[in-house]
């Protein structure tokens, strides 16, 4: 009994042992079924993040790429205006070269670069720049270019640029053996006159691939030496033709000197010349006026009417011989600067009147009005008087001359500048333009019919100008044929 | 192998030159390094120069006009300088280390004929000689970056010198040819061999390795790889994954291999390090295996990386302050900056940032040059991996030199 009871009471516990056993395995086989769903659940999202890894690695990939590309371009344009300001502030051509080799073309991305310019003489492509080459390798290039010149001069007339992008795989493996790179860009360089060329820029990074970027980069920089090779013909032209033309003007100048030294020397000569002959011919004149003059007064005895009008005459051409000598001398004396001027500060109304005094029978023997307007502040002039004076005669006796009967004489003074200016115009015949551009030289004298008929040195006109240009003024006439002519003059003002 | 002759306090003279003529380069670069230093001559020269200074002849001169100056360096597809970041051009550093630092130069050339490890087990047998009894610090190794055996050159290095101190290294490189990179040791520039410093005494350094290239999509894993080739990835050709991520075929993947190197490389998982050890991939085969730069282990969690501009410069800060933080409160005398030639092609126009963010945190004055390299060489942070240097792709390396208060 007692065992029995021991055995149910262990079946018991065992029962309850086992249902234990039962709930624990159930629990955690529960468990498990979690553990397994949370498993399933992070291999889920782990492969779902994988996913995205994939396309973040996509995008990635793509975006690196767009950014080298970008970075290699602002690279380049950075370099590509370097090296434009460099070349553009050269107007050597045989510097321009030499600066890309100086400047480098690393940021280009290329290492080796030549440039051969097309020489239509020697017939044959000539090294300009070298970077990256020796001496055996540029000869290989050269007699490379040698065999090929008719392909490369076909590009310098189409102007094209061409790369290991755009040629074909025959040409582009020749090009890279030839020029020892992997990939390459050639430009033409083409200036708008004289010789052209081509720019080559290569690399031997074997990862670095050709791109329009670089065509477009080294094209523009090939463009960029055109124009620079331009500018520095132009400028050379530009510089020896003011070579040509400061020689030409040097001996131009040389030649005008001499000419002038010479023209000088022969009017000192004319001068002297005159000078001379005037001194000598005053003598005798005198002597003669002063036997016409005793004979003409009777003091040798009575004389008949007929050598008395003889002797008046003798007088009279006297006179005139001595006024014409007069005028030379004086004209000889301006010309050598022997003439003193002697300059002051006087009325020129007051001048005016006593010249018109003196001509006041004259202009009413023509009947000719003769008005003058001289304002308060042009009235003062610094001049000399008896100089002036001869001036004032002269213009207004040639007024005088050349104006009909009932005529007009208009005297006019103003300031003009520094300087008084006096205008004399009359109602005369005028004169042709050819005559108004001689009519001051000496013994010129307009061919008109007044002058055929009238006796005249042609010194008049050309002793005012003298004496105008002593004083520092200056003279010139206006004048149309059968409306009259004016003469003007300049005068300094009083200091 | 020389030792270099020592001073009392740590000089420091650098220059650089970027004329097109490498002759008259070297000769600016040196006379302005000399000017700087107040010397003619100098317990060390660390030369790094642009592919085309890479001739005899350069070496040469360079030998003759810096006299008994020992001179290490290597080819770079740009220079680094205070005075900029140069596609053409030399930069040199003149140091006359004080009195209590020994420094020991040495190189080693034939690399691919003698083999990785006996490499560098020649280099440390040569970098040691005259070291007894001297407590060693630091070692600098700069690489050929084309080699084979990069990974054996460590190794063998550090079977010799030991895991008790940091093995700094870094790949030359050329101008992305990856056809020929050099090292310079004394009058020589030579390919296929490595030269390296190895310090000792009290010096002080700050080093700083980030990369700054983060995680993508899930994690998978290398079920077949040998040394530098990985075959499988998840039991697949391993081009498979990357022709997954971007949609591309297996010759549009080997067209773009270059842009995909760059800025999709593989990250292999470390345990303790916050930044994955990333591995470029430079060849794909027509069966779909992937060629790394450096190796990749079998079972290695690896995951599909991507970098951009500003999370690479972030990571320029981050190795910055590591560098300082273990300088702690000495100054930097000079540094020198390996950066991965991926990062000058990532950053573009911006890698003068780079340069910038480096002078703003070290200080305008600080001198420092760089080169770019084909891989950099340095040991993880955490305790685990017990001092061993490995090969790492993409990082800005700094290597900060101070002296201990």
């Amino acid at each position: 009994m007692g065992l029995d009871n021991l055995f149910s009471i262990l079946n018991i516990l065992l029962v309850i042992g086992i249902a234990a056993l039962a709930i624990l395995l159930i629990l955690k086989l529960e468990k498990l079924k979690q553990l397994q769903a949370t498993n399933q659940g992070l291999k889920k999202s782990l492969n779902e993040m994988d996913e995205q890894a994939k396309l973040i690695l996509r995008t990635d990939i793509e975006l690196n790429k767009a950014q080298e590309e970008l970075d290699k371009k602002i690279t380049s344009l950075y370099a590509l205006q370097r090296m434009s300001r460099a070349i553009s502030s050269t107007l050597e051509e045989n510097k321009i070269f030499k600066i890309i080799e100086s400047t480098g073309i690393e940021d280009f991305g290329f290492e080796k670069s030549c440039a051969f310019l097309w020489d239509p003489v020697k017939k044959a492509f000539l090294q300009q720049a070298n970077i990256g080459y020796s001496q055996a390798e540029l000869e290989t290039i050269q007699s490379y270019l040698k065999e090929n010149q008719e392909a490369y001069l076909e590009l310098l007339s189409s102007k094209k640029t061409v790369s290991s992008l755009s040629l074909s795989q025959e040409e582009k493996s020749k090009i890279n053996k030839v020029f020892n790179v992997i990939s390459f860009v050639i430009s033409s360089v083409s200036p708008i006159g004289g010789s052209r060329g081509f720019l080559f820029m290569g690399t031997t990074d074997i990862n670095m691939a050709i791109s329009e970027g670089d065509e477009e980069m080294v094209t523009v920089l090939a463009h960029q030496i055109g124009q620079a090779i331009d500018n520095a013909r132009l400028f050379e032209k530009t510089w020896h033709t003011q070579q040509q033309l400061e020689r030409k003007v040097e001996e131009r100048t040389h030649d005008l000197t001499k000419a002038l030294e010479e023209v000088q020397m022969i009017s000192k000569r004319k001068t002297d010349f005159v000078s001379a002959v005037s001194h000598e011919l005053r003598t005798p004149l005198t002597s003669i006026k002063g036997y016409a003059s005793i004979l003409l007064a009777g003091k040798l005895g009575g004389i008949p009417p007929e050598v008395q009008e003889r002797l008046e005459k003798i007088n009279s051409h006297s006179d005139e011989l001595t006024h014409f000598v007069n005028d030379l001398l004086d004209i000889a004396r301006i010309e050598a600067g022997r003439m003193n001027m002697k300059k002051e500060t006087f009325d020129l109304e007051e001048l005016l009147r006593r010249v018109l005094d003196l001509l006041a029978g004259q202009l009413k023997e023509k009947n000719i009005a003769l008005s003058y307007t001289i304002p308060k502040e042009a009235n003062a002039v610094f001049a000399d008087r008896g100089q002036l004076n001869r001036v004032f005669i002269n213009l207004i006796g040639n007024a005088l001359k050349f104006t009909p009967q009932g005529g007009k004489i208009n005297i006019y003074a103003k300031i003009s500048g520094n300087a008084v200016q006096i205008d004399i115009s009359d109602t005369g015949c005028g004169m042709p333009h050819e005559a108004q551009q001689q009519i001051f030289e000496e013994f010129y004298r307009v061919d008109n019919t007044i002058n055929q008929e009238a006796k005249g040195t042609g010194l008049g006109l050309s002793l005012v100008k003298h004496i105008i240009e002593a004083h520092q003024g200056k003279i010139w006439v206006k004048s149309t044929v059968g409306s009259g002519s004016t003469f003007s003059f300049t005068l300094p003002l009083p200091a | 192998m020389n030792t270099i002759m020592q001073k009392s306090v740590l000089e420091i003279g650098t220059g650089a030159s970027k004329n097109r003529d490498c002759l008259q380069a070297v000769h600016e670069a040196i006379s302005q390094a000399k000017t700087n230093l107040g010397k003619e001559t100098a317990g060390l020269a660390i030369v790094f120069a642009t592919i085309e200074f890479a001739r005899p002849v350069v070496a040469k001169i360079i030998a003759n006009l810096l006299g008994p100056t020992p001179v290490i360096g290597a080819s770079s597809a740009a220079v680094i300088s205070n005075q900029g970041i140069w596609k053409n051009g030399i930069v040199i550093m003149l140091v006359n280390f004080p009195e209590e630092i020994f420094v020991n130069h040495a190189f080693v050339k034939d690399m691919d004929q003698k083999g990785g490890v006996a490499g560098g087990l020649e280099l440390a047998e040569k970098l040691l000689s005259g070291f007894a009894g001297k407590q060693r610090d630091l070692s600098v190794i700069f690489s050929d970056g084309i080699i084979k055996e990069k990974k054996g050159l460590i190794t063998g290095l550090q079977e010799k010198l030991g895991r008790s101190f940091p093995v700094v290294g870094a790949s030359a490189s050329d101008n992305f040819h990856f056809s020929k990179t050099f090292v310079y040791a004394n009058q020589e520039v030579f390919n296929n061999g490595a030269c390296g410093l190895l310090f000792g005494g009290r010096v002080n350094f700050g080093l700083g390795i980030k990369h700054g290239w983060k995680t993508l999509g899930k994690p998978r894993y290398i079920t077949k790889a040998v040394d530098n080739t990985v075959y499988e990835i998840d039991g697949k050709p391993a081009a498979d994954t990357y022709q997954q991520y971007l949609g591309f075929d297996l010759p549009r993947l080997k067209t773009e291999l270059k842009r995909i190197s760059i800025f999709y490389p593989l990250g292999i998982t470390l345990a303790g390090e916050k930044e994955c050890l990333l591995r470029n991939i430079i060849a794909i085969g027509d069966d779909g295996s992937c060629v790394c730069q450096g190796d990749v282990p079998v079972n290695s969690q690896v995951r599909l990386m991507i970098g951009t501009k500003e999370s690479a410069l972030s990571a320029t800060k981050q190795a910055l302050d590591q560098a300082k933080e273990q300088l702690k409160n000495c100054q930097t005398h000079f540094a020198l900056l390996f950066n991965s030639a991926s990062r000058l092609m990532l950053l573009g126009r911006d890698a003068n940032r780079e340069l910038e963010i480096v002078k703003e945190s070290l200080g305008e004055n600080t001198p420092v040059i760089g080169l770019y390299t084909f891989g950099e060489q340095a040991p993880l942070t955490a305790a685990g991996y017990h001092g061993i240097s490995y090969f790492h792709s993409q990082t800005f390396t700094i290597l900060g030199i101070g002296t201990k208060n």
